[in-house]
C-alpha cells in the first residue's frame, strides 16, 4: 500500500513536524493505552514507513523519511510508561514537544530516585529497605528490595540497591569526570 | 513479467537465493539441483575464481587457496579476537590492510572479505539469472540481526561489488519471521531461534496482519554450529593424541579431513541416532610405522553431551531477549526454527523444553531466510504487495566522552528508523575543532564497544568556551546503518559522515575494486536449459512443505514446476535425479553403523532417494498439522501490555545529563549542554 497522503500533505506535515507533540502525531488522545498507541503506530507505519514509498520522487522520500523516523520517536516514548511520564511532564511544563530517548530514561530515573519510587506498594518497601539497612540487616533490606522490584520492575534506584548489597559495584561508578 | 528481486541468505557455511513468483516464494537451486550453495570460494591456479561446492571439494587439497567462512571476518578490524581465532584455523592467509582492516591473500593477490562476499553473490546472481531467465540487478541481502554497523555496510558493500543494487539489509530473523507469517493475516507473537554456522540471534516479533514488528533481537557473534564441530574435533583429535601419540592438529591435511568429517557426521546426527566416522590413513605410512586411520562412532547423545553448555549460552541469550521484549515464554504462540544446527534433534528439544512449547514446522530452516528476504524483495519492488517491517536496532548507539565513556545516544532494540540529536558545547576557549567517536555496544567503557568511525568537525566560530553549540545527530535507518552529522546552528555548518571505520572499504577502493571486475572471474557453471524456467518450488506454510530433515541433507532439489503445494516436496524427492555418488579416492568416508541400513543417506552432498526416517516423518507430520491450524485471532487480542523497554542496570548514569562531558580529544573537546533539548530552530 503506497501512502494515501497527497505529496502537499506530505510536505505539509513534514514541515510542520516540530510544532506536532507525539499524541498529535500518531493520532492518539493523551490517554491513550498501550494497544491504542501500538495500532496508531501500526498504522502510520503504513503510511509513511520508508518500504512503502520507494516510488515516490526523492524530495518526498525525503519528507516520508523524516516523518517515519518522528514517528519512530513517539512511539519509542509513548510506549514505554517511564518515558512517557517524563514526556508528559515536559508537555505540562511547556518546555517542548520532544523528549531525546536518552534524555526521557535519565529524567524517569532521577524522578524515580528523588519519589524514591513510582507505585506505593515501591515505596513502602523501599522504605522499609532502608530502615533495614539503617539497623546493618542486609538480608531483609535485600528482600524488601527484590519485592519493591516486582512493583517497579524497570526501577534503576532500585536495581541499582541491590546490585549494591549484593556486592556488585556501581555500574560505570568510577571514571566518571 | 515485471521486474526481478531476489532475496539472498549470504550465510557463514551455506548461501541460497529465492524469488517471489506467482504469491509464492521459491528457492532457485544451483546447476547441480541443490537449495544451498557452500559459501566457498577457490582462486584457481589460472585465477579463475570457483564457488560452491566445486570450491569446497578444493579445500582438502588445497586449503590455501580456499577461502570459506568468510562472514566470520567481514567488517572486521585486523586486531579483533574473531580474526586471530581465524587465523589459527584458516588454511589461507589473513593480512592486515593498510587502514588496520583485513585482506586476504591468494596466489599473490590481495583481497577484501567484501570482494570474497561479493564472489558468492555472484553465484547467486549467475544461479538466479539462469533459474529465471532475465538479468537480475535487485536484492536484498540478509545479516544475522545482530551485526553492526560496520558489517552491515560491509556485507552492503558485497552486494554492489556483485553488481547488486541491495533493496535491504534485512536482519536474518525477521525475514524468517516474515516467511512465516506472511499473507496469513496473523496475530501472534513469534520467536524466532536462529542458529547459523557461526552466530546466534533470537527475535521476538509480534506479527499484526502485514505489520511484522521485532520487539527485540539478542544475540550472539561467537556462537554456531561451527562450535559443535569444533567440539567434535577436539574429541576426536585428543582421542587420537592418546592412543596414538600423534597430533592431528599440527597436520593441516589431517585437520582438513578431520574437520570436514565432523562436519558431516553432525549433519548425519540430525537424522540418525549413531554414526561412524572412517577417516581411511589418516597418517599415512611412513618410515617411523604403518598407516593409522580414524574409526569412530559417535551417537547423538555423545554429540549432545558435548555441546551442552553451548545451547545453554543460546537460551541465556534467549531469557535476555525475552526480557527484553516484556514477554515470558508463555506469551508466545511460536517458535520458528532456522539454521542447520537446529535439525539436531536435541537442539529441538532444548528449545522445546526452553519454550515450553513444540517449534513451528514447515519451513525448511535452511531455506527459511532466503525466502523471507525474496518476499521482502518483492514487496519492494511490486507496490501490490505488502509487508511493512519495524526492525529495531540490535546495538546501543553511543558517543565518546571524556574519561574513555561512551555514553549512550540509543539504546539497543530501540525502533528504527530513528534520529536522535545530542547538543554539545565547546570545553576550551578558541576551540576550533571536535572530535567526534561513534561506538556500538553496550558497555560504558569506551573500549570495549566497537568502535564505528570518529571525525573531526570544525568550522564554527571560535568563542570562549561554552559558547559554541554543535548538534550531533545519529541516523539509523531501516537497513540499520549509522549516519552522523554535526552541525554548528549558528554558521550553518554541517559535517555528515558516512560511518566507515577507517578499516572499511573507502569510496575510492570500491571504485577500484568496481573497475578491476575480479568477481567477474567467477566460473558458474552453466545451467541446462530444461532447468531454467523450471524452479525448485518450496511453497509458504499456509500450505507448508513436509519437513523432512534427511531428505535435505540429500541435495537435489525439486525440479518440478509449480506442484500441487501439498504433495510439492513429496513427489519432487520422488523425482529427484539419481545422481551415482562416486567418492574420490582420498574422500574421507563418514558411514553410519552397518545396522542402521543407511549409510547411502550420509553421503551428503549427493542425490538421495526416500530413505525415511520413522520416527522424523512421525514429528514432522504433528508439526505439520500444528502450522497449519495456526488460526489468526483478531488483531491485538493480546497486546493489552504494550512491550517495554526493559531498562538496563546502568541506565541512570548512562542517560544523565552530563555535567562537563567530555570528549577525549585533548585540545578538542566539547561539553554536553542542554543534551536534546528541542530544537527550536
Amino acid at each position: 500500500m503506497a501512502t494515501e497522503l497527497a505529496p502537499t500533505e506530505i510536505k505539509a506535515l513534514a514541515r510542520i513536524l516540530d510544532e506536532l507533540d507525539y499524541y498529535g502525531l500518531l493520532h492518539v488522545p493523551p490517554g491513550a493505552d498501550g494497544v491504542a498507541v501500538k495500532r496508531a503506530y501500526f498504522a502510520s507505519s503504513r503510511v509513511f514507513h520508508p518500504d512503502a514509498n520507494r516510488h515516490l520522487p526523492e524530495d518526498l522520500q525525503a519528507a516520508i523519511a523524516r516523518i517515519a523516523k518522528r514517528v519512530t520517536e513517539a512511539y519509542s516514548v509513548l510506549r514505554d510508561p517511564r518515558r512517557r511520564a517524563a514526556y508528559d511532564r515536559r508537555l505540562a511544563e511547556g518546555t517542548g514537544l520532544r523528549i531525546q530517548l536518552a534524555e526521557a530514561q535519565a529524567e524517569a530515573a532521577r524522578s524515580e530516585t528523588q519519589q524514591r519510587g513510582r507505585t506505593p506498594q515501591g515505596r513502602q518497601y523501599y522504605a522499609r529497605a532502608e530502615a533495614d539497612l539503617q539497623r546493618g540487616d542486609r538480608a531483609a533490606a535485600a528482600r524488601n528490595l527484590q519485592t519493591a522490584l516486582t512493583f517497579e520492575p524497570d526501577n534503576a534506584l532500585f536495581r541499582e540497591k541491590l546490585a549494591e548489597l549484593r556486592g556488585r559495584p556501581r555500574p560505570g561508578s568510577p571514571g566518571r569526570v | 513479467m515485471g521486474e526481478i528481486a531476489v532475496g539472498i541468505d549470504l550465510g557463514t557455511s551455506n548461501s541460497c537465493v529465492a524469488v517471489m513468483r506467482d504469491s509464492s516464494a521459491r528457492v532457485l537451486p544451483n546447476a547441480q539441483g541443490e537449495a544451498t550453495t557452500a559459501s566457498v570460494v577457490a582462486i584457481r591456479e589460472d585465477h579463475g575464481i570457483l564457488v560452491g561446492n566445486a570450491a569446497k571439494a578444493n579445500i582438502i587439497h588445497d586449503p590455501k587457496h580456499t577461502i570459506c567462512s568468510a562472514k566470520r571476518l567481514i567488517g572486521r578490524v585486523y586486531a579483533s579476537q574473531e580474526v586471530k581465532k581465524a587465523k589459527a584455523i584458516s588454511g589461507y592467509e589473513i593480512v592486515q590492510a593498510e587502514n588496520g582492516g583485513i585482506r586476504i591473500r591468494v596466489r599473490d593477490e590481495l583481497f577484501s572479505i567484501s570482494e570474497i562476499s561479493a564472489m558468492i553473490l555472484r553465484e547467486l546472481k549467475s544461479v538466479a539469472e539462469m533459474r529465471v531467465g532475465q538479468p537480475v540487478h535487485k536484492a536484498v541481502i540478509t545479516v544475522p540481526a545482530n551485526f553492526n554497523d560496520n558489517q552491515r555496510q560491509a556485507t552492503k558493500d558485497a552486494g554492489r561489488i556483485a553488481g547488486l543494487e541491495v533493496l535491504r539489509i534485512l536482519n536474518e530473523p525477521t525475514a524468517a519471521a516474515l516467511a512465516y507469517g506472511f499473507g496469513r493475516g496473523l496475530s501472534q507473537r513469534v520467536a524466532v531461534y536462529d542458529l547459523g554456522g557461526g552466530t546466534f540471534d533470537i527475535s521476538v516479533l509480534e506479527i499484526g496482519e502485514d505489520v511484522f514488528e521485532v520487539l527485540s533481537t539478542c544475540g550472539d557473534t561467537f556462537l554456531g554450529g561451527d562450535d559443535f564441530d569444533d567440539r567434535l574435533i577436539d574429541l576426536l583429535a585428543e582421542e587420537f593424541m592418546s592412543r596414538h601419540g600423534t597430533n592431528l592438529r599440527h597436520d593441516p591435511f589431517a585437520l582438513q579431513k578431520l574437520k570436514e568429517s565432523c562436519e558431516r557426521a553432525k549433519k548425519a546426527l540430525s537424522v540418525a541416532d549413531e554414526v561412524e566416522i572412517r577417516i581411511p590413513e589418516i597418517v599415512p605410512t611412513s618410515a617411523s610405522g604403518p598407516a593409522i586411520s580414524v574409526e569412530r562412532r559417535i551417537t547423538t547423545r555423545e554429540l549432545a553431551a558435548l555441546v551442552q553448555d553451548l545451547i545453554q549460552r543460546t537460551f541465556k541469550v534467549c531469557d535476555e531477549a525475552l526480557a527484553q521484549a516484556g514477554v515470558i515464554a508463555r506469551d508466545l504462540d511460536g517458535v520458528i526454527l532456522v539454521g542447520g544446527p537446529t535439525r539436531l534433534p536435541f537442539v529441538r528439544s532444548a528449545v522445546r523444553d526452553y519454550f515450553g512449547q513444540e517449534p513451528k514446522a514447515g519451513v525448511d530452516p535452511d531455506q527459511v531466510v532466503a525466502l523471507g528476504a525474496a518476499i521482502h524483495a518483492a514487496t519492494l519492488v511490486d507496490a501490490g504487495q505488502d509487508a511493512f517491517l519495524l526492525d529495531v536496532t540490535p546495538l546501543s548507539l553511543r558517543i565518546g566522552v571524556v574519561g574513555g565513556i561512551a555514553e549512550t545516544v540509543i539504546d539497543r532494540n530501540t525502533p528504527v528508523p530513528i534520529e536522535q540529536t545530542r547538543r554539545f558545547t565547546t570545553t576550551q576557549d578558541g576551540q576550533e575543532k571536535v572530535r567526534i567517536r561513534v561506538y556500538q555496544g553496550e558497555s560504558r567503557e569506551a573500549s570495549e564497544n566497537e568502535l564505528l568511525g570518529e571525525f573531526e568537525f570544525g568550522g564554527f566560530r571560535k568563542a570562549p568556551r561554552g559558547q559554541v553549540w554543535i548538534d550531533v545527530t545519529f541516523e539509523i535507518n531501516a537497513d540499520g546503518i549509522v549516519n552522523v552529522t554535526a552541525s554548528d546552528r549558528e554558521t550553518g555548518t554541517e559535517a555528515s559522515t558516512r560511518i566507515t571505520l577507517s578499516s572499511g572499504l573507502s569510496e575510492r577502493e570500491l571504485e577500484n575494486i568496481l573497475e578491476e571486475r575480479r568477481t567477474e572471474r567467477v566460473q558458474t557453471e552453466e545451467i541446462p536449459a530444461a532447468g531454467r524456467e523450471v524452479l525448485g518450488s518450496v511453497k509458504l506454510v499456509p500450505t507448508p512443505v513436509r519437513s523432512i530433515p534427511e531428505a535435505r541433507e540429500r541435495g537435489p532439489r525439486p525440479v518440478v514446476a509449480a506442484p500441487p503445494p501439498e504433495t510439492a516436496a513429496i513427489s519432487s524427492f520422488d523425482d529427484a535425479p539419481g545422481l551415482d555418488f562416486a567418492p574420490e579416492d582420498d574422500q574421507p568416508l563418514l558411514e553410519a553403523p552397518p545396522e542402521e541400513d543407511d549409510a547411502e543417506f550420509l553421503d551428503i552432498g549427493f542425490a538421495g532417494d526416500e530413505v525415511e526416517a520413522p520416527l522424523h516423518a512421525r514429528a514432522s507430520d504433528e508439526d505439520l498439522i500444528d502450522a497449519s491450524l495456526d488460526a489468526s485471532d483478531s488483531l491485538f487480542d493480546d497486546g493489552d501490555d504494550a512491550p517495554e523497554l526493559t531498562e538496563a542496570q546502568g541506565s541512570l548514569l548512562d542517560g544523565a545529563k552530563p555535567d562537563t562531558s567530555l570528549f577525549e580529544t585533548p585540545g578538542t573537546d566539547l561539553s554536553s549542554s542542554n543534551p536534546g533539548a528541542r530544537k527550536k530552530g
